[in-house]
Protein backbone atom coordinates (compact mmCIF):
# COMPACT_ATOMS: atom_id res chain seq x y z
CA UNK A 1 0.00 0.00 0.00
CA UNK A 2 1.29 3.45 -0.63
CA UNK A 3 1.80 5.56 2.28
CA UNK A 4 -0.99 8.20 2.69
CA UNK A 5 1.05 10.89 3.72
CA UNK A 6 3.23 10.48 0.07
CA UNK A 7 0.00 10.78 -1.74
CA UNK A 8 -0.55 13.46 -0.07
CA UNK A 9 2.58 15.23 -0.70
CA UNK A 10 2.30 14.38 -4.28
CA UNK A 11 -1.27 16.00 -4.61
CA UNK A 12 -0.17 18.94 -2.73
CA UNK A 13 3.15 19.20 -5.47
CA UNK A 14 0.27 18.79 -8.39
CA UNK A 15 -1.22 21.60 -6.97
CA UNK A 16 1.08 24.19 -8.07
CA UNK A 17 -0.41 25.23 -10.96
CA UNK A 18 -3.75 26.12 -9.39
CA UNK A 19 -2.29 28.80 -6.85
CA UNK A 20 -3.02 32.58 -7.88
CA UNK A 21 -0.05 34.31 -9.55
CA UNK A 22 0.31 38.29 -9.00
CA UNK A 23 2.08 40.72 -11.58
CA UNK A 24 5.71 42.25 -10.88
CA UNK A 25 3.45 45.53 -11.03
CA UNK A 26 1.39 43.67 -8.21
CA UNK A 27 4.03 42.82 -6.26
CA UNK A 28 6.14 46.07 -6.39
CA UNK A 29 3.22 47.92 -5.12
CA UNK A 30 3.62 45.92 -2.53
CA UNK A 31 6.94 46.71 -1.49
CA UNK A 32 6.09 50.36 -0.72
CA UNK A 33 3.38 49.64 1.63
CA UNK A 34 3.54 49.47 5.61
CA UNK A 35 4.38 46.84 7.70
CA UNK A 36 1.76 45.90 10.24
CA UNK A 37 3.79 43.11 12.02
CA UNK A 38 3.72 42.43 15.69
CA UNK A 39 7.71 43.75 15.72
CA UNK A 40 6.54 47.32 14.35
CA UNK A 41 3.34 47.57 17.04
CA UNK A 42 5.85 46.31 20.36
CA UNK A 43 7.86 49.43 18.88
CA UNK A 44 5.35 51.88 18.71
CA UNK A 45 3.43 51.08 22.15
CA UNK A 46 7.15 50.90 23.80
CA UNK A 47 8.14 54.45 22.63
CA UNK A 48 4.79 55.69 23.83
CA UNK A 49 5.65 54.01 27.24
CA UNK A 50 8.85 55.84 27.65
CA UNK A 51 7.39 59.32 26.30
CA UNK A 52 4.34 58.61 28.83
CA UNK A 53 6.69 57.81 31.99
CA UNK A 54 9.27 60.29 31.70
CA UNK A 55 6.34 62.86 31.17
CA UNK A 56 5.56 62.19 34.28
CA UNK A 57 8.68 62.23 35.85
CA UNK A 58 9.17 65.66 34.76
CA UNK A 59 5.70 66.82 34.98
CA UNK A 60 5.97 66.01 38.96
CA UNK A 61 9.34 67.82 39.17
CA UNK A 62 8.65 71.54 38.21
CA UNK A 63 10.35 74.73 40.90
CA UNK A 64 6.97 74.78 42.66
CA UNK A 65 7.10 70.53 43.50
CA UNK A 66 10.36 70.90 44.41
CA UNK A 67 9.96 73.78 47.38
CA UNK A 68 7.14 71.59 48.13
CA UNK A 69 9.42 68.37 48.13
CA UNK A 70 12.21 71.25 49.97
CA UNK A 71 9.72 71.98 53.09
CA UNK A 72 8.46 67.82 53.27
CA UNK A 73 12.34 67.30 54.22
CA UNK A 74 12.18 65.11 50.99
CA UNK A 75 15.00 66.86 48.86
CA UNK A 76 17.97 64.19 49.38
CA UNK A 77 15.73 61.56 48.64
CA UNK A 78 14.03 63.01 45.76
CA UNK A 79 17.27 64.08 44.28
CA UNK A 80 18.26 60.23 44.69
CA UNK A 81 15.53 59.00 43.35
CA UNK A 82 15.38 61.74 40.34
CA UNK A 83 18.87 60.40 39.02
CA UNK A 84 18.66 57.20 39.86
CA UNK A 85 15.13 56.70 37.64
CA UNK A 86 17.14 58.95 34.68
CA UNK A 87 20.04 56.34 34.87
CA UNK A 88 17.96 53.56 34.70
CA UNK A 89 15.74 55.05 31.85
CA UNK A 90 18.82 55.34 29.61
CA UNK A 91 19.69 51.70 30.29
CA UNK A 92 16.44 50.46 29.41
CA UNK A 93 16.28 52.62 26.35
CA UNK A 94 19.66 50.80 25.36
CA UNK A 95 18.70 47.96 26.01
CA UNK A 96 15.14 48.01 24.17
CA UNK A 97 17.61 49.91 21.08
CA UNK A 98 19.75 46.36 21.47
CA UNK A 99 17.07 44.01 21.47
CA UNK A 100 15.03 45.87 19.59
CA UNK A 101 17.61 45.57 16.41
CA UNK A 102 18.62 41.91 17.14
CA UNK A 103 15.43 40.85 15.40
CA UNK A 104 15.72 39.44 12.51
CA UNK A 105 13.20 37.34 10.12
CA UNK A 106 15.81 35.45 8.83
CA UNK A 107 16.87 33.57 11.91
CA UNK A 108 14.95 30.69 12.71
CA UNK A 109 11.31 30.64 14.05
CA UNK A 110 12.69 29.77 17.75
CA UNK A 111 15.64 32.93 18.01
CA UNK A 112 12.83 35.47 15.88
CA UNK A 113 10.36 34.09 18.60
CA UNK A 114 12.88 34.69 21.60
CA UNK A 115 13.85 38.58 20.42
CA UNK A 116 10.55 38.95 19.96
CA UNK A 117 9.49 38.36 23.34
CA UNK A 118 12.88 39.72 25.09
CA UNK A 119 11.74 43.47 23.19
CA UNK A 120 8.72 42.85 25.25
CA UNK A 121 10.12 42.10 28.25
CA UNK A 122 12.52 44.78 28.72
CA UNK A 123 9.67 47.19 28.09
CA UNK A 124 7.65 45.50 30.74
CA UNK A 125 10.94 45.38 33.20
CA UNK A 126 10.61 49.22 32.41
CA UNK A 127 7.04 49.99 33.69
CA UNK A 128 7.34 47.96 36.75
CA UNK A 129 10.23 49.69 37.62
CA UNK A 130 8.25 52.81 37.21
CA UNK A 131 5.00 51.78 39.30
CA UNK A 132 7.21 51.13 42.14
CA UNK A 133 9.04 54.45 41.93
CA UNK A 134 5.36 56.01 41.64
CA UNK A 135 4.45 53.86 44.68
CA UNK A 136 7.50 55.21 46.83
CA UNK A 137 7.27 58.46 45.71
CA UNK A 138 3.54 58.30 46.88
CA UNK A 139 3.86 57.02 50.03
CA UNK A 140 6.51 59.56 51.05
CA UNK A 141 4.93 62.38 49.93
CA UNK A 142 2.00 61.63 51.46
CA UNK A 143 4.13 60.77 54.87
CA UNK A 144 5.81 64.17 54.20
CA UNK A 145 2.93 66.19 53.39
CA UNK A 146 1.12 64.66 56.75
CA UNK A 147 4.30 65.18 59.18
CA UNK A 148 5.43 69.13 57.73
CA UNK A 149 2.62 70.27 55.75
CA UNK A 150 0.40 72.62 57.58
CA UNK A 151 -3.08 70.64 57.02
CA UNK A 152 -1.27 67.59 57.70
CA UNK A 153 0.28 68.85 61.26
CA UNK A 154 -3.14 69.72 62.31
CA UNK A 155 -4.75 66.65 61.14
CA UNK A 156 -2.03 64.43 63.52
CA UNK A 157 -2.83 66.96 66.29
CA UNK A 158 -6.11 66.53 66.23
CA UNK A 159 -5.82 62.61 66.03
CA UNK A 160 -3.06 62.93 68.40
CA UNK A 161 -5.81 65.16 70.91
CA UNK A 162 -8.14 62.13 70.07
CA UNK A 163 -6.03 59.76 71.29
CA UNK A 164 -5.84 57.70 68.44
CA UNK A 165 -3.04 58.58 66.63
CA UNK A 166 -1.92 54.81 66.06
CA UNK A 167 -5.40 54.46 64.61
CA UNK A 168 -4.99 56.94 62.39
CA UNK A 169 -1.92 56.23 61.11
CA UNK A 170 -2.94 52.80 60.21
CA UNK A 171 -5.88 54.02 58.61
CA UNK A 172 -3.75 56.24 56.21
CA UNK A 173 -1.42 53.32 55.55
CA UNK A 174 -4.40 51.15 54.46
CA UNK A 175 -5.84 53.57 52.42
CA UNK A 176 -2.77 54.25 50.87
CA UNK A 177 -2.24 50.40 50.00
CA UNK A 178 -5.26 50.36 48.89
CA UNK A 179 -5.14 53.05 46.51
CA UNK A 180 -1.49 51.40 45.09
CA UNK A 181 -3.06 47.74 44.75
CA UNK A 182 -5.91 49.38 43.02
CA UNK A 183 -3.62 51.42 41.00
CA UNK A 184 -1.59 48.43 40.00
CA UNK A 185 -4.86 46.12 39.23
CA UNK A 186 -5.82 48.58 36.33
CA UNK A 187 -2.25 49.08 34.72
CA UNK A 188 -1.80 45.67 34.83
CA UNK A 189 -5.08 44.40 33.57
CA UNK A 190 -4.39 47.74 31.06
CA UNK A 191 -1.26 45.54 29.83
CA UNK A 192 -2.65 42.28 29.50
CA UNK A 193 -5.66 43.02 27.64
CA UNK A 194 -2.99 45.26 25.30
CA UNK A 195 -0.17 42.96 24.62
CA UNK A 196 -2.34 39.98 24.96
CA UNK A 197 -3.84 40.40 21.86
CA UNK A 198 -0.84 41.42 20.51
CA UNK A 199 1.08 38.36 21.51
CA UNK A 200 -0.82 35.76 22.63
CA UNK A 201 -0.29 33.33 19.68
CA UNK A 202 3.14 34.06 19.51
CA UNK A 203 3.78 33.32 23.25
CA UNK A 204 1.29 29.77 22.33
CA UNK A 205 3.66 28.87 19.48
CA UNK A 206 6.95 29.80 21.48
CA UNK A 207 6.05 27.39 23.78
CA UNK A 208 4.79 25.09 21.36
CA UNK A 209 8.43 24.82 19.78
CA UNK A 210 10.07 24.95 23.32
CA UNK A 211 8.09 21.80 23.69
CA UNK A 212 9.13 19.63 21.13
CA UNK A 213 13.05 20.52 21.93
CA UNK A 214 12.35 18.96 25.75
CA UNK B 1 26.22 54.28 -9.53
CA UNK B 2 24.11 56.22 -7.78
CA UNK B 3 22.29 55.02 -4.48
CA UNK B 4 18.84 55.35 -5.93
CA UNK B 5 19.96 53.77 -8.83
CA UNK B 6 21.40 50.64 -6.69
CA UNK B 7 18.22 51.21 -4.92
CA UNK B 8 16.09 50.30 -8.39
CA UNK B 9 18.93 47.60 -9.45
CA UNK B 10 18.28 45.63 -6.14
CA UNK B 11 14.14 46.54 -5.95
CA UNK B 12 13.93 45.38 -9.23
CA UNK B 13 16.21 42.29 -8.94
CA UNK B 14 14.15 41.07 -5.84
CA UNK B 15 10.54 41.86 -7.72
CA UNK B 16 11.50 39.52 -10.36
CA UNK B 17 12.85 36.98 -7.92
CA UNK B 18 9.60 37.07 -5.51
CA UNK B 19 7.49 37.28 -8.94
CA UNK B 20 9.30 33.67 -10.35
CA UNK B 21 8.74 32.10 -6.53
CA UNK B 22 5.38 33.53 -5.79
CA UNK B 23 3.77 29.94 -5.09
CA UNK B 24 6.18 29.55 -1.82
CA UNK B 25 4.32 32.64 -0.42
CA UNK B 26 0.99 31.83 -2.02
CA UNK B 27 1.25 28.32 -0.41
CA UNK B 28 2.06 29.65 3.54
CA UNK B 29 -0.84 31.75 3.16
CA UNK B 30 -3.26 29.38 1.92
CA UNK B 31 -2.67 27.07 4.66
CA UNK B 32 -2.52 29.97 7.34
CA UNK B 33 -5.27 31.90 6.64
CA UNK B 34 -8.73 31.00 6.15
CA UNK B 35 -10.01 33.54 3.58
CA UNK B 36 -9.32 35.95 0.23
CA UNK B 37 -8.72 38.93 2.41
CA UNK B 38 -6.58 37.37 4.90
CA UNK B 39 -4.66 35.83 2.09
CA UNK B 40 -3.80 38.75 0.77
CA UNK B 41 -2.42 40.76 3.88
CA UNK B 42 -0.21 38.04 4.90
CA UNK B 43 1.01 37.91 1.54
CA UNK B 44 1.91 41.51 1.52
CA UNK B 45 3.21 41.26 5.25
CA UNK B 46 5.63 38.54 3.98
CA UNK B 47 6.55 40.62 1.01
CA UNK B 48 6.84 43.50 2.83
CA UNK B 49 9.46 41.62 5.49
CA UNK B 50 11.60 39.71 2.61
CA UNK B 51 12.24 43.27 0.78
CA UNK B 52 13.14 44.37 4.54
CA UNK B 53 15.60 41.85 4.70
CA UNK B 54 16.72 41.42 1.26
CA UNK B 55 20.06 43.60 1.57
CA UNK B 56 21.29 41.02 4.20
CA UNK B 57 20.65 38.32 1.86
CA UNK B 58 23.24 38.60 -0.19
CA UNK B 59 22.56 34.91 -2.03
CA UNK B 60 24.32 33.22 0.78
CA UNK B 61 21.56 30.88 0.35
CA UNK B 62 19.24 29.48 -2.30
CA UNK B 63 16.56 32.55 -2.62
CA UNK B 64 13.85 30.60 -1.91
CA UNK B 65 15.06 28.59 0.78
CA UNK B 66 15.68 32.23 2.34
CA UNK B 67 11.81 32.87 1.46
CA UNK B 68 10.87 30.24 3.27
CA UNK B 69 12.22 31.46 6.69
CA UNK B 70 11.01 34.39 6.48
CA UNK B 71 7.65 33.46 4.81
CA UNK B 72 7.27 30.81 7.38
CA UNK B 73 8.54 33.70 10.76
CA UNK B 74 5.97 35.65 9.80
CA UNK B 75 2.80 33.48 9.42
CA UNK B 76 4.04 32.14 12.79
CA UNK B 77 4.37 35.44 14.45
CA UNK B 78 2.17 37.62 12.63
CA UNK B 79 -1.09 38.75 14.81
CA UNK B 80 -4.18 37.38 13.46
CA UNK B 81 -7.82 37.87 14.15
CA UNK B 82 -9.16 34.19 14.94
CA UNK B 83 -12.27 33.12 13.74
CA UNK B 84 -14.49 31.78 15.78
CA UNK B 85 -16.25 29.52 13.66
CA UNK B 86 -12.92 27.00 12.95
CA UNK B 87 -15.22 24.65 10.08
CA UNK B 88 -16.99 27.02 7.72
CA UNK B 89 -14.37 28.43 5.44
CA UNK B 90 -16.34 31.45 3.24
CA UNK B 91 -13.08 30.98 0.93
CA UNK B 92 -12.68 27.63 -0.79
CA UNK B 93 -9.19 28.02 -1.37
CA UNK B 94 -8.28 26.14 -4.31
CA UNK B 95 -5.17 23.87 -2.95
CA UNK B 96 -7.90 22.22 -1.11
CA UNK B 97 -10.21 21.04 -3.58
CA UNK B 98 -9.33 17.63 -4.46
CA UNK B 99 -9.31 17.33 -8.27
CA UNK B 100 -12.12 14.50 -8.67
CA UNK B 101 -11.89 13.50 -12.12
CA UNK B 102 -8.04 12.15 -11.31
CA UNK B 103 -9.06 9.72 -8.03
CA UNK B 104 -10.68 7.16 -6.88
CA UNK B 105 -13.22 8.57 -4.46
CA UNK B 106 -11.71 6.65 -1.23
CA UNK B 107 -8.40 8.64 -1.89
CA UNK B 108 -10.11 11.46 -2.44
CA UNK B 109 -11.78 11.17 0.62
CA UNK B 110 -8.59 10.44 2.35
CA UNK B 111 -7.12 13.74 0.71
CA UNK B 112 -9.55 15.74 1.93
CA UNK B 113 -9.97 14.43 5.36
CA UNK B 114 -5.85 15.07 5.87
CA UNK B 115 -6.15 18.41 4.39
CA UNK B 116 -8.69 19.39 6.83
CA UNK B 117 -7.12 17.80 9.77
CA UNK B 118 -3.66 19.77 8.54
CA UNK B 119 -5.51 22.73 8.78
CA UNK B 120 -6.44 22.62 12.44
CA UNK B 121 -3.23 22.14 13.65
CA UNK B 122 -1.14 24.46 15.14
CA UNK B 123 1.12 27.17 13.49
CA UNK B 124 4.37 25.38 14.45
CA UNK B 125 2.81 21.85 13.54
CA UNK B 126 1.63 23.44 10.34
CA UNK B 127 5.21 24.68 9.30
CA UNK B 128 6.75 21.12 10.31
CA UNK B 129 3.86 19.41 7.83
CA UNK B 130 4.41 22.42 4.76
CA UNK B 131 8.17 21.92 4.97
CA UNK B 132 7.60 18.24 4.90
CA UNK B 133 5.44 18.55 1.98
CA UNK B 134 7.60 20.50 -0.04
CA UNK B 135 10.16 17.93 0.41
CA UNK B 136 12.31 19.38 2.50
CA UNK B 137 14.53 16.79 4.38
CA UNK B 138 14.91 17.32 8.26
CA UNK B 139 17.90 19.16 8.45
CA UNK B 140 16.29 21.96 6.50
CA UNK B 141 13.09 21.78 8.51
CA UNK B 142 14.70 21.77 11.77
CA UNK B 143 17.10 25.07 10.64
CA UNK B 144 14.09 26.78 9.74
CA UNK B 145 12.48 26.34 12.98
CA UNK B 146 14.94 26.11 15.55
CA UNK B 147 14.89 22.87 16.76
CA UNK B 148 17.53 19.59 16.65
CA UNK B 149 16.94 17.50 13.78
CA UNK B 150 16.14 14.45 16.08
CA UNK B 151 13.51 16.59 17.22
CA UNK B 152 11.79 17.10 14.26
CA UNK B 153 11.95 13.91 13.23
CA UNK B 154 10.25 12.94 16.19
CA UNK B 155 7.23 15.31 16.26
CA UNK B 156 6.93 14.30 12.43
CA UNK B 157 6.10 11.02 13.08
CA UNK B 158 3.85 12.13 15.60
CA UNK B 159 2.06 14.60 13.00
CA UNK B 160 2.09 11.32 10.66
CA UNK B 161 0.50 8.77 13.14
CA UNK B 162 -2.46 11.26 14.23
CA UNK B 163 -2.97 11.75 10.27
CA UNK B 164 -2.91 8.13 9.78
CA UNK B 165 -5.28 7.67 12.72
CA UNK B 166 -7.77 10.00 11.20
CA UNK B 167 -8.16 8.33 8.04
CA UNK B 168 -8.02 5.30 9.03
CA UNK B 169 -10.00 5.35 12.26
Amino acid sequence: MMDELDLLKKDWQKKEADLPRLSYEEIYKMTWKRSSSIVKWIFYISLMEFLFWTAINVAFTDAEAWETIKSMHLYEFTIVMTTLSYIILVFFIYKFYINYRQISYTDSSRELMKAILKVKRTVTQYVWFNIAIFAVSLITSIYGSLRYGPDGKKLVTAAGEAGNEALFWLLITGMILLFVVVFITLLWLFYKLLYGLLLNRLRKNYKELEQIDV
Amino acid sequence: MPTTEIQKTLEHQFVSELELHQNIVHKVCTLYTKDKEAHNDLFQEITIQLWKAYPKFRGEAKFSTWMYRVALNTAITQYRKSKKKVDTYDYDSVIFKVKTEEYDPTEEQQLQLMYSAIRELGDIDKALVFLYLEDKDYREIAETLGITEVNARVKMNRIKTKLRTIINP
